[in-house]
């Protein structure tokens, strides 16, 4: 069976001060029909560039997809014509964002916002869009639908923002719903009732879910898959149970041992040493290596790849030499 | 929008306007000069009598707060005072002049806008493109150029090179037995270069600023929301993005309209544009205080009238500041 989203070996470097730099270095990634793939992985990683990759909103210039490969239900994306894209963003493919506040535009209200993505896909009225686009708004559990859809979107909090945003997003039913952070912004009580909230949509609607995150306790519960990023790569992929059980590379296990676990003292919650380096200054060898206690002179001067180790995929010399 | 809104905002205008008038009263009075003299001088001869007989006649002779209290007593009524010059009620000048130069503000206005925010938008989409180092250009030497300078190197083209304008006056002499549409047609032509010369200079800053405004709201979350949705780029650039870039050029267009009355003074004088301008002109050459206190009376008038309608259209604009006082 062939993924619904397939993502090979996807390269994207953008122009900067520093001379150009490499934010994806051959990312892998697929997603099938009804499923979750979790992207977890710190801030920097490439989580939000491999997302916009696939939405065909790589800002071009400084941005360039340099190599591979986007398909989605077979058909290529890389090198898609723009008014393609334009026909599958928001129809085939959305994506919701991870700044609600922002991410709405201020001087059109909701029900406008949501009504105008049915119209951009749809030949249907701007009565019957906007009629949509209240449902829609009752779908995604807003009250008094049909006079939210009225509202501006400063009149709305942080929550309703982004289930607005929801249902913008699966107006149209996409096939693959790609979400981005989507509670990072938001407090921890409406956290969940976002999660809740996709669990549902895509019960109902049937999209893939790319749901990106850094919040392993979300993963847990939404994901069928895992993907660990670190660095502009994939460093350890399998279902959500095995990563989170059996952890394999360095990295992923040091952002699960992060996980907050039920009846552990708040003190003693663990951070992985040092920050993602930045892109300009990654060097041949593996980039966790700085932060990595199992590191040796292998690990400096060669990338690891990605290969099948005891339990599944993880780019870790360490673990390939069996030393943990 | 609420009306209690736009009636605050309307008395304040009138508050604002009857300062106005008192400091209009005030400028002029303090300005060195006897307007006796001035007046005697166009009868021929001044005798001391005349001249007390002057004083007399148009109540210069009586102290400053007095005078003060009558003129704004007047103005009140509608009556701005009699032109030591003309020898016509001030009100009734002004009447026949201020339709032409309120065609020519607002059109210079509404010139400036759409071609300068055109451009400006063009130049935002790419910022380093040559659309951009054009407005650049184009925005410093429109800055630089006074209005005058350019009128006159204008007249000089469509004069002799380009003879394809009218370079002076309103309405053509041959067509005063036309029909509407005709002198309209005239009236438009006559237009052309007075107009244009007027908005180059607001024209080159209203490009550069939103080319800026446009370049901070295209890197805005809901504009990559707006490319997500699968919108068009020309919807995504003059709905979505220029309708939140638009917010800043309003306020300027609001408060440039004050500066764009006094360029149309200069503007009227080179191209002989029969309105406020010139009387303006004609007026302070002849030391005419009573006709120079209604020009600033009326152009006051109209940068407050515009102030109010700029800030209700930005209220009208924003959302976010409807219903907030
Ligand atoms: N417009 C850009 N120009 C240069 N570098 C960029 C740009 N956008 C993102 N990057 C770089 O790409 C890397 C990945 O960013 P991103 O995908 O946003 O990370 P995250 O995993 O936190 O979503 C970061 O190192 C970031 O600095
Ligand atoms: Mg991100």
């Amino acid at each position: 069976m062939t993924a619904l989203l397939d993502i090979t070996d996807l390269k994207v470097t953008f122009n900067t001060r520093y001379g150009q730099v490499t934010a994806l270095d051959g990312v892998s990634l697929h997603v099938n029909a009804g499923e979750t793939l979790g992207v977890v992985g710190e801030s920097g990683c490439g989580k939000s560039i491999t997302a916009l990759a696939t939405m065909g909103l790589i800002p071009m210039p400084p941005g360039r997809i340099a190599g591979g490969s986007i398909r989605l239900a077979g058909e290529e994306l890389v090198g898609a014509s723009p008014a393609r894209m334009r026909a599958m963003r928001g129809a085939d493919i959305a994506m919701i964002f991870q700044e609600p506040m922002t991410s709405l535009n201020p001087v059109f209200t909701v029900g406008d916002q949501i009504a105008e993505a049915i119209m951009l896909h749809q030949k249907v009225s701007a009565d019957r869009a906007f009629k949509d686009a209240v449902a829609l708004l009752d779908r995604v559990g807003i009250p008094s639908p049909a006079d939210r859809a009225r509202d501006y979107p400063h009149q709305l909090s942080g929550g309703m923002r982004q289930r607005v945003m929801i249902a913008m997003a699966v107006s149209c039913r996409p096939k693959v719903l790609i979400a981005d952070e989507p509670t990072t912004a938001l407090d921890v009580t409406v956290q969940a009732q976002i999660f809740d909230l996709l669990n549902e949509i895509q019960r109902d609607f049937g999209a893939a879910i790319v749901l990106i995150t850094h919040d392993m306790g979300a993963i847990s519960e939404m994901a069928d898959r895992v993907a660990v990023m670190y660095a502009g790569r994939i460093i350890e992929e399998a279902t959500a149970d095995d990563v989170l059980d059996f952890p394999q590379h360095p990295y992923a296990r040091g952002l699960i041992d992060c996980i907050p676990a039920l009846g552990r003292e708040e003190h003693a919650l663990k951070e992985i040493p040092g920050v993602v380096p930045p892109l300009h200054l990654l060097g041949a060898g593996c980039a966790f290596a700085e932060r990595c206690e199992h590191a040796n002179d292998r690990c400096r001067q060669e990338k690891p790849l990605l290969v099948n180790h005891d339990h599944h995929p993880a780019a870790c010399h360490a673990v390939e030499e069996g030393r943990i | 929008m609420n009306s209690s809104y736009i009636l605050r905002r309307v008395g304040y205008g009138l508050v604002l306007m009857l300062g106005v008038v008192v400091l209009n009263f005030l400028l002029i009075r303090l300005a060195p000069g006897d307007p006796a003299m001035v007046i005697a001088g166009e009868m021929g001869g001044a005798t001391e009598e005349m001249l007390e007989s002057i004083r007399e006649e148009y109540g210069l002779n009586k102290p400053l707060v007095v005078q003060l209290g009558i003129y704004v007593g007047n103005v009140l009524q509608g009556n701005l005072g009699e032109s030591f010059f003309f020898n016509q009620p001030v009100a009734s000048l002004i009447a026949q002049r201020i339709g032409p130069t309120i065609l020519l503000v607002i059109t210079a206005q509404i010139l400036s806008i759409l071609i300068g925010v055109f451009l400006g938008v063009i130049a935002a989409r790419k910022p380093n493109g040559v659309m951009s180092g054009f407005v650049s250009v184009f925005a410093t030497i429109g800055y630089a150029v006074p209005v005058f300078w350019t009128g006159i190197m204008l007249i000089i083209l469509f004069a002799s090179v380009f003879p394809i304008f009218p370079v002076e006056g309103m309405q053509s002499v041959r067509l005063r037995g036309a029909d509407v549409f005709t002198k309209t047609l005239d009236i438009a032509h006559h237009l052309i270069l007075p107009a244009f010369t007027l908005a180059i200079i607001y024209l080159a800053q209203y490009a550069r600023l939103s080319r800026a405004s446009m370049l901070e709201v295209l890197g805005s979350d809901y504009i990559r929301t707006a490319r997500a949705k699968g919108a068009a780029e020309k919807t995504v650039l003059f709905k979505h993005a220029l309708r939140n870039a638009a917010l800043p050029i309003l306020t300027v267009a609001g408060l440039q309209f004050g500066n764009l009355i006094s360029g149309a003074l200069l503007v009227e004088t080179v191209f002989n544009w029969p309105g406020m301008g010139r009387l303006a002109f004609d007026s302070i050459l002849r030391r005419d205080y009573p006709t120079i206190m209604g020009v600033l009376f009326f152009a006051s008038a109209m940068v407050v009238v515009a102030n109010i309608l700029t800030d209700i259209s930005y209220r009208w604009a924003d959302p976010r500041l409807r219903g907030k006082s």
